[in-house]
């Protein structure tokens, strides 16, 4: 099944901080990585200010991340052709300039570090009083050193694996200006297949039309298969040039840029950079809008995403008058239909907002998100304002849509009880951070993070029977994301808290087949076993 | 059988919307006993808030009790001078609304909040009250309540602020302490830690409470006895057992049903149909019949009357009615 599964959307490392002032941020969102398939109900839980909802606005690029990639594959790079990737090949050769440049500099700085070890080590061997003091205040000096080799070690790495995004372990290659000519050739070859495509498109959309009103047009028809070949000719194109380039020259010409770049394993995982999808981060704000088609996004209020002067059926119809080009009656048909699929009646066109229940008016605001070809909806929080037999119900509205419409749901919320009944898989985060993401089945039967285990715990049960608790599952509250704990996140309310927990921070690992978790109670080679 | 704290009789409220009288209220009948926690269940514009209000007698502007009988520790309240109430408010019984910040000054700190009340209705001195404040603090489960009587609320967090309120409420020693969904605004580890906070400080100030909330799972974790309402009408009461194994009523069904429930494998959603009524709709008979899968024709012209099912278990649906027979207690 797992091996079937299409990819919509993957999260690489992504970062969102606002800052707050000079030098201090609010750490929103931490190195969170995951993909998210197609068709899947992917749920996320936390307490408030745990980054649910930032996260769930980054991806809709609602707000600029700060660091990482979220990238999308709901559209193909030759439909699209989005106006960075050229760009990108151009920026090549800067990057590993900068690459090569950092590492350097870092050489230099070693060679301070390894200055200052000797003069350390001749110090140390006398030791009267007066050279002790000196020694620690080299020592510091080189600890200071040290850091800063480190960091411009990383920058390097990091250079790299921003041209590793266009070009995988090319970027390391002597002869980049051959390759970024070869990229530059399959470029364009995608940009003449996107129109290809978009000539297509209009075709077919007329063809269609003919064939609505009984006169199937057998001239359009050929064009429109005479486009299809191009496309499919120029993508085969654009697709042999990044071979041709793959094939001549990877592994060739290595440049030393780092110590590692001879290393075949550094090299493939460079190649694992290589981007297949679209980086939302990178798109214009023309190309985001296109996209925005497919990726909604409905809200927890839904009184406040409604303009209340503004009648029901007109506020969706908008959707259209934006984003179309049909005419008026079509919208007005097309808003007909909407309102019965999510459930209200043709009346409540002409209703305002003000006439309708938490229910109906959360209806509309899904009407209006399911409107275009909508591929990937964020949810946040969207049933949790309503009353429980009213959430039921929209929770059923939105089964039944993703499964019609074959729509992926990003679903944020706090209730456990109904992202456990709704999704499919759940990410568990805090502070900012991501701990567990597994099925919702083996999330809730099998907790293996702390956090996640007390979260349950703490759930008000439907259970009657025992005494009323007077046991508190979690003590205090959930920590400032300006001063983060250092180490794990939670490690100042777990109860199993070690020693590195609070040194080191812990990373996501796949425990068990699809079921990741971060916490250092897993890793054997370091951690007690779990009592 | 413990001191009856709350006895509310065929309590009918009104508003006034655009010169007409709404019922809000349809006659509504409860009672709390001592040390007991009586949650009060229903959707959002059923009454509970309302019912809360019109016992603390802070029913806005355009609403009034019109009839019926509220009586606390035997005193009736309803035909007291707006002077007496104010001195039985707050001081023998006490609320905790669902958003604390609103209900605690901002200008003033935590200590002149909290001993402020003490002096007033405990007629201690300030250095009395000072120190009582303090040990209810402590008692609440908060660190350093020394710092904190100095802080003032915006410098804590909700969790932290709705335990100073229960503080401040249970350190006059109220008979009756009315909490107006207290937890809703709150996380769940927080509310957790709040519910067991609640049913520590119950036992040892020995209070009757008045618990709204619209979340079963929480009225699972705190209540002794449940009353539901619908649309202004009490449609079934019974103990939290009783509630919880044996719902009867068609609502309280159709509720349990709709709650995802964490601890099952699987959940078909099953809502109830239709949406809630408004207080200016006419519905005659039963309330519910609209959105009821058993309404019949008698359901849709009689008011169902209550009928006790089992002792302490009450009921009002005809169908319900009909299987037992008439007599009840079956």
């Amino acid at each position: 099944m797992s091996g079937e599964r299409k990819k919509l959307l993957e999260l690489k490392k992504l970062k969102k901080y606002f800052p707050v002032r000079r030098g201090v941020n609010i750490k929103a969102v931490e190195d969170v990585t995951f993909s998210i398939y197609e068709g899947e109900k992917f749920g996320v839980v936390g307490e408030s200010g745990c980054g649910k909802s930032t996260l769930g606005r980054v991806i809709l690029q609602l707000y600029p991340q700060t660091s990482g990639a979220c990238i999308y594959y709901g559209r193909t790079r030759d439909e699209m052709c989005p106006k960075y990737l050229a760009k990108e090949v151009a920026r090549l050769p800067a990057y590993q300039k900068a690459a090569v440049d950092f590492y350097q500099k870092s050489v230099g700085v070693e060679k301070k570090a390894d200055v200052l070890r000797g003069e350390i080590e001749a110090l140390s061997a006398l030791g009267s009083d007066k050279e002790v003091k000196k020694e620690a205040k080299l020592q510091k000096k080189l600890s200071e050193l040290e850091f800063q080799a480190r960091e411009l070690r990383k920058d390097a790495s990091r250079q790299l694996r921003e041209g590793s995004r266009t070009v995988g372990s090319l970027i390391l290659c002597k002869d980049l200006p051959k390759i970024q000519a070869l990229f530059d050739q399959a470029q364009k070859a995608t940009a003449a297949a996107a129109s290809a495509m978009k000539k297509f498109r209009e075709y077919e959309k007329q063809y269609e039309e003919g064939r609505v009103d009984g006169a199937p047009d057998s001239g359009l028809k050929a064009k429109m298969d005479a486009a299809r070949a191009e496309a499919d000719r120029l993508v085969e194109t654009s697709r042999n040039y990044r071979l041709q380039a793959f094939r001549d020259y990877r592994g060739k010409d290595v440049l030393p840029i780092t110590e590692r770049t001879q290393d075949p394993a550094y090299q493939a995982k460079l190649d694992g950079n290589y981007e297949t999808g679209i980086n939302l981060g990178k798109l214009t704000g023309d190309e985001m809008r296109e996209l925005r088609r497919e990726m909604q996004m409905i809200f927890q209020d839904p009184a406040a995403s409604l303009d209340p002067r503004q009648s029901v059926g007109k506020s969706i119809e908008e959707v259209f008058v934006i984003n179309t080009d049909f005419p008026a009656e079509v919208r007005r048909e097309k808003t007909m239909d909407l309102l019965e699929k999510v459930g209200l009646k043709r009346e409540h066109y002409y209703s305002y907002p003000n006439a309708l229940s938490g229910g109906q008016k959360q209806r509309v605001g899904i009407a209006r998100a399911i409107a275009l070809d909508t591929k990937f909806v964020v949810l946040d929080e969207s049933v949790s304002a309503l009353d429980v037999s009213v959430q039921a119900q929209i929770l059923q509205l939105l089964n039944e849509l993703s499964a019609e419409k074959h729509l992926t749901y990003f679903f944020i919320t706090h209730d456990l009880g109904v992202v456990k009944h709704f999704c499919d898989r759940i990410l568990v985060m805090y502070l900012g951070n991501a701990c567990e993401l597994a099925d919702s089945k083996a999330l809730f039967h099998t907790p293996l993070h702390p956090y996640t285990e007390s979260l349950l715990a703490s759930v008000p049960r439907l259970k009657v029977g025992q005494e009323h608790s007077t046991e508190s599952v979690l003590e205090g509250d959930v920590p400032s994301a300006m001063t983060p704990p250092s180490g794990c996140p939670f490690h100042t309310r777990c109860a199993r808290c070690m020693d590195i927990c609070s040194r080191e921070k812990p990373l996501m690992k796949e425990r068990e087949p699809g079921h990741f978790v971060a916490c250092h109670l897993y890793d054997k080679e370091k951690g007690a076993p779990r009592s | 059988m413990g001191k009856k704290v709350l006895e509310v009789k065929d309590l009918v409220t009104t508003f006034r919307i655009d010169k007409k009288e709404y019922e809000v209220l349809r006659g509504v009948s409860f009672d709390i006993e001592e040390n007991e926690t009586l949650c009060m269940v229903g959707e959002s514009g059923c009454g509970k808030s309302v019912t809360t209000l019109s016992i603390m007698d802070l029913l806005p502007g355009n609403g009034r009790v019109v009839s019926g009988s509220i009586k606390l520790n035997g005193q009736e309240l309803t035909t007291m001078s707006p002077r007496e109430r104010n001195a039985v408010r707050g001081k023998q019984m006490g609320m905790i609304f669902q958003e604390p910040m609103t209900a605690l000054n901002p200008l003033l700190t935590i200590g002149r909040q909290m001993t402020e009340e003490l002096i007033l209705h405990r007629n201690m001195s300030k250095k009395e009250a000072y120190d009582t404040a303090v040990g209810y603090l402590e008692k609440v489960g908060i660190a350093n309540p020394a710092d904190r009587m100095k802080q003032f609320p915006f410098q804590l967090s909700g969790g932290l602020r709705q335990r100073i309120m229960i503080a401040m409420v249970m350190a006059v020693k109220p008979s009756l302490l009315i909490a107006d969904e207290p937890t809703t605004a709150l996380d769940v580890t927080i509310q957790k830690q709040v519910l067991v906070l609640l049913n520590k400080l119950k036992k040892d100030v020995s209070t009757g409470v008045l618990f709204i909330t619209h979340d079963l799972g929480v009225v699972a974790e705190i209540a002794d006895r449940v009353v539901i309402l619908y649309s202004g009408r009490k449609v079934e009461e019974g103990s939290i057992g009783a509630i919880f194994s044996k719902p009867l009523h068609p609502y309280t069904i159709g509720l349990m049903r709709a709650v995802p429930n964490v601890d099952e494998d699987s959940f078909d959603i099953q809502p109830i149909p239709g949406t809630f009524p408004n207080i200016t709709e006419e519905i005659g008979g039963c309330r519910f019949h609209p959105r009821c899968p058993y309404a019949t024709d008698r359901c849709r012209a009689e008011v169902p009357a209550e009928l006790e099912v089992e002792p302490g278990h009450l009921v009002c649906c005809h169908k319900v009615a009909e299987e037992y027979g008439k007599e009840g207690h079956r």
